[in-house]
């Protein structure tokens, strides 16, 4: 907790609605200190902006603690701005020099629509994860929790996995827009666990087939979702995607009815 | 298995196979090449027997059927991307998040890696066609006509800048072929990285070792 | 009145209440299911364990989520872990023990049978998200993990990491996302309840604004579940996210469901300090950290030297000295107090005196750097990016801040509102937790009224009762339509000087200073007078640019804060009212010895409070509370 107070140039992308022509616009942000978040300095240039009667830059934000995924924008070309395994939100002042000038955008991906200035459509995620990016498992079926016997390792790696925030930060780094990351993040997580072994080719199969129709381009391994990822998930799981991918395609059995009861 | 064909997983596959075919392949030319330091006559005896049998029709077969799948994948999976993202940013990462320049510039390199395969087959494969005698043999004399082509400062620098691009080019894709059919996990990934990386090297210094030896050596 | 508020707790003892009320309750037929509408408001861990179960049993559900995703809702940020008395440990722990410990860390403020019930399912929670594949931490046997928490003598605390709230929140979320794969839940994006339609006496829908496009959207059910969180952002300094707001709750108060406890508050010790002036929210540092850490001030007031260059016989372990036996664990309403003793004696640290240490050093000195960043090294991180220092090696700085509410809607054993029809679920309501909440408890509560709960409490008031149909197009959604409508253009017409965020701050402030970790009388009727004056300056003075058919952040809060503001006002009349301390609520003048001394003679209820209109006071209410099981004792943590 320094105290200490810095001035910044902001160029930021102001964009009314999605059908709206955007642009960057010039704004200062004075005085900020650097104790302040990122979201905390762009606060209070909103402050100044309603006061002025204008609106305020409008992003998308709300547990400020880096675990909700709700935030993030570009700032300079990088996703989650300059400070590795960091959200937005937890990107502090302290981090950029007096009399900087930082380029603040929207994720751009073409599944990612820009709603207004800095916050865009991210739903495509929510449509992967109801694709498959589950375990069937009705309230009132479970067994004891012990029954299931998890590998202390294998568990690890599933958390891992599962710490995905769903922040978008891998396909707004991407330069094919990928969600490779994110949807290999979610069947990782769940292949790795022995509850997850029923589902595992039927997964596979609709998450990959759901990513694609969403318009998210492939995955070409340049690793600049891996560098963008404020939570450290790694591309190995990409790799692990690609395979049951492969397995299921080339083990799929064929559909057979239920017949009736009589 | 359409429904695998037509996924942007599945034309990975497709790609990464593809590509793993030509990067043996030019291993395997690259080392072929390197007896033009043994000597002319060993250099052309191994070119004649490559092309005498039957063999060399299934591999220019296989060839070109996954050159073909390569640059077709290739040129829809990258179409694909870019409508994925139409926009780009107006500033260019340049800090800690920044990636590879050769992971970037796949499709640049490998549109010229093309050209240059194309002109390098039109200048030797169907280049001037001299004959030499070996063990009694009458056979083509690719040697002699590489001499002739690589005494060129402007060849030799243009077959220096493409197959240092092609270097490039391996130095991603062939780990990336890896990570795209699911083999780069657990422990081994950073050793797949780093023989990826060797590999590119060793294949693009060999290649290169050639055309500047008979630059500079061969008169 | 005093027969709504009729608790409808079965006979029986306390161990069968539970089943006895399963089996009376009225079914609904399998084929009938899919006739029936549910609305859930909220998609947090209450809601969409809800939304997930009801949608498994075949009703048609709606659910509505302010949030672009569900999975931003703020239960992914729970830390610590969730309680559920399995026992795995060998250590004693039991339903009964959970229970008693619930019943007590409340201050014997909260429903025995609703605690006992919650206790009882805590069990099966943890079944249900290991099924569902949320990865708890194991020991190498491939056993689960737990831990102990929050001021509990046995471990029965399942933990992912520091995530535990993201893990279950996700595992819901992906529940809740497959019935919306199979058709059986509408998920609607960014939309806000603004009102609920009451008709003939029974909640029937909801009215909500199009976040996006600013439409106002008519929804009819028949039934309404309302899982919207607590409202710590009256303070609007808390570790709440930004979004948390009362709105979905007031509403439905206003429209006839009594509001509970307000004045119940939970205060967590362990936040990281305020840095200044633009400081939107607090970011809390889970309460395990208090398992290895020591909190300590020094001794003498005044004293500015750096924490390493103090010595360890100029510093006061004050917990440790003050609670021999729970020391550093001390209950979090015990240890925020104590926190604020310190810095009202001068003794607190930072530049601006308002915050302790929690000092690691010890423990890294036992057990190795290596085991304590196993242990909580993304919260060491998190706290290194957020302060710019470095806990291995010095002092955590931490301060109390607002971080749950036990109040919240009052609700009977089936989770019913005074609104026949709507039921409330998760931190909306004020039921199980009393005047303190224990850690580890919430996120156990929310998933128990989603997942084990409602399924059949719903079922029941959808059995068991008459419903007429009704479409938007009825009078009562036309005019719960208009009164929104008009209350936001009202808002848009006000174009005053001051933004949003100034109102809500000075209400902030007024709330911390005046019903926050002390009250008393003399501050709460201040409060009282200053709060009124707020709301009729944001009435006349509040500033929203751009316009309401369009996505306008600005209009969203001043909605939000209008409700604080009115809410604020009750906290303040209930902290007034009851005149005792309990839990959280801490009343200066009922103290012995610096705890708090509750009056069972006199307070032993909850306070249900109901709405008369605008600006007209509201009428409070008791439900008296009985203790056939745990005795009414002084909870005592020396």
């Amino acid at each position: 907790m320094s105290g200490k107070h810095i001035n910044l140039t902001l160029k930021v992308w102001r964009q009314k609605g999605p059908k709206d022509q955007g642009g960057f616009v010039d704004l200062q942000a004075k005085n900020v200190s650097e104790d302040a978040s990122f979201l905390e300095m762009l606060d209070a240039v909103n402050e100044e902006l309603v006061t002025k009667g204008d609106e305020p830059i409008a992003f998308d934000h709300d547990c400020r603690e880096g675990i909700c995924g709700a935030c993030g924008f570009v700032i300079d070309g990088e996703a989650h701005g300059p400070m590795k395994s960091t959200t937005v939100c937890q990107l502090h002042m302290r981090n950029f020099n007096d009399g900087a000038v930082l380029t603040i955008e929207p994720f751009r991906a073409n599944a990612f629509p820009v709603i207004k200035d800095l916050m865009v459509d991210r739903s495509a995620f929510d449509r992967i994860i109801s694709s498959g990016g589950f375990i069937s498992a009705n309230t009132g079926n479970a067994v004891d929790a012990n029954a299931i016997l998890v590998p202390k390792a294998d568990a690890d790696e599933a958390m891992s996995s599962a710490t995905c925030i769903g922040c978008g930060a891998c396909v707004a780094a991407c330069k094919n827009a990928s969600a490779a990351l994110f949807t290999s993040a979610k069947i990782s997580h769940m292949v790795l666990l022995p509850q997850g072994q029923v589902e595992r080719k039927e997964r596979a199969t609709r998450m990959v087939a759901a990513m694609d129709a969403e318009g998210f381009g492939s995955c070409t391994t340049t690793g600049a979702c891996e560098a963008a990822c404020p939570k450290e998930i790694q591309l190995t799981n990409i790799a692990r995607m690609n395979r049951e991918f492969a397995v299921a395609a080339a083990t799929k059995r064929e559909k057979h009815g239920d017949g009736g009861a009589g | 298995m359409s429904g695998f064909l037509g996924s942007t997983v599945g034309k990975k596959y497709l790609m990464g196979i593809s590509g793993l075919v030509w990067a043996g392949f030019v291993l395997a030319h690259m080392a072929g090449n390197l007896l033009i330091f043994v000597s002319h006559d060993a250099y052309n005896a191994y070119g004649h027997a490559l092309t005498s049998g039957n063999i060399i029709y299934v591999a220019e077969a296989v060839l070109i059927l996954a050159l073909i799948t390569h640059v077709y994948t290739a040129v829809s999976l990258t179409a694909a991307n870019k409508s994925a993202k139409p926009t780009k940013y107006a500033v260019a990462a340049s800090g800690k998040k920044k990636v590879t320049l050769a992971s970037r510039t796949m499709a640049i390199q490998g549109s010229l890696i093309l050209v240059f395969v194309i002109l390098h087959l039109i200048t030797f494969k169907y280049g001037t066609h001299y004959e030499t005698t070996v063990n009694g043999v009458v056979m083509r004399d690719l040697a002699k006509l590489m001499e002739e082509v690589f005494q060129s400062v402007g060849y030799v620098a243009w077959y220096v800048v493409a197959l240092l691009l092609l270097g490039f080019h391996l130095s991603h894709g062939v780990g990336s072929s890896f990570q795209s059919l699911g083999l780069m996990e657990g422990t081994y990934r950073n050793l797949w990285k780093k023989l990826s990386y060797a590999y590119a090297f060793v294949v693009a210094l060999g290649f290169i070792a050639q055309p500047l030896y008979l630059f500079m050596f061969a008169h | 009145m005093a027969n709504k508020l009729d608790s409808k707790i079965p006979s029986g003892p306390i161990e069968s209440k539970w089943t006895k009320a399963k089996f009376e309750n009225k079914l609904v037929n399998p084929a009938n299911k899919r006739k029936h509408s549910i609305i859930v408001v909220g998609t947090g861990l209450a809601g969409a364990s809800a939304a997930a179960s009801l949608g498994e049993l075949g009703y048609k559900v709606k659910a509505f989520c302010v949030h672009e995703s569900p999975r931003r809702a703020h239960s992914v940020a729970a830390q610590g872990g969730i309680n559920a008395a399995k026992n795995y440990q060998n250590d004693g722990d039991s339903t009964y023990r959970l229970f008693y410990d619930t019943v007590k860390g409340g201050d014997f403020r909260a429903r025995e049978a609703n605690v006992f019930r919650l206790a009882e399912v805590s069990a099966n929670i943890i079944d249900q998200m290991v099924a569902q594949g949320v990865p708890f931490a194991r020991e190498y046997g491939g056993t689960l993990a737990n831990r102990s928490f929050g001021g509990a003598q046995v471990s029965r605390t399942f933990y992912a990491r520091g995530q535990t709230g993201q893990q279950l929140l996700l595992g819901a979320y992906s529940e809740m996302m497959r019935q919306v794969d199979a058709g059986n839940v509408e998920l609607r994006y960014r939309r806000e309840m603004l009102d609920v339609v009451v008709i003939d006496g029974k909640a029937r829908g909801i009215i909500v604004r199009n976040l996006l496009t600013g439409e106002i959207e008519s929804h009819e059910a028949d039934a309404v579940v309302i899982a919207s969180g607590g409202y710590s952002n009256v303070f609007f300094l808390s570790t709440n996210a930004m979004n948390c707001a009362v709105t979905a709750a007031w509403k439905a108060h206003k429209r006839g469901a009594y509001f509970a406890n307000p004045c119940y508050t939970q205060i967590h010790p362990t936040c990281i300090p305020v840095h200044g002036e633009n400081q939107s929210k607090l970011t809390l540092m889970s309460e395990s950290l208090r398992n290895d850490g020591r909190v300590w001030v020094p001794k003498a007031a005044g004293d500015k030297r750096h924490p390493n260059d103090i010595p360890e016989n100029e510093r006061d372990y004050y917990l440790e000295r003050v609670y021999p036996s729970f020391g550093n664990l001390a209950p979090r309403d015990v240890a925020s107090r104590q926190a604020k003793y310190r810095c009202d004696e001068g003794r607190g640290v930072n530049e601006s005196g308002k915050a302790v240490y929690l000092d690691f050093a010890d423990s890294i000195k036992r057990l190795g750097e290596d085991k304590i960043s196993e242990r909580y090294g993304n919260l060491f991180e998190m706290y290194d990016k957020i302060t710019g220092q470095n806990p291995y090696k010095q002092p955590m700085m931490i301060y109390p801040a607002p971080h749950y509410t036990m109040g919240g809607l009052w609700v009977d054993y089936n989770l019913e509102s005074t609104i026949p029809g709507l039921f409330v679920a998760g931190e909306a309501n004020f039921s199980d937790h009393g005047a303190n909440r224990l850690g580890a408890s919430a996120l156990m509560q929310g998933l128990a009224d989603g997942y084990f709960v409602l399924p059949f409490t719903l079922g029941n008031y959808l059995g068991g009762t008459k419903l007429e149909k009704v479409s938007t197009t009825h009078d009562a959604f036309k005019a719960a339509a208009d009164g929104v409508k008009g209350e936001i253009s009202k808002l848009m017409n006000i174009k005053g000087n001051r933004t949003v965020d100034s109102f809500h701050k000075e209400l902030g402030n007024v709330m911390w200073e005046y019903c926050g970790m002390g009250r008393n009388e003399a501050g709460l009727k201040k409060a009282l007078a200053a709060i009124p004056k707020i709301k009729e300056e944001f009435w006349q003075n509040v500033r929203i640019p751009g316009d309401a058919n369009y996505l306008n952040v600005e209009l969203e809060k001043a909605g939000r804060v209008a409700d604080f503001i009115e809410l604020g006002e009750l906290m303040c009349r209930d902290a007034l009212e009851r005149q005792e301390s309990c839990g959280g609520h801490f009343r200066e003048e009922y103290q012995v010895d610096g705890e708090a001394k509750r009056d069972d003679t006199n307070f032993c209820h909850v306070a249900a409070w109901e709405y008369t209109g605008d600006n007209k006071p509201a009428t409070r209410h008791k439900e008296e509370l009985t203790f056939d099981n745990v005795h009414l004792a002084t909870r005592s943590y020396k």
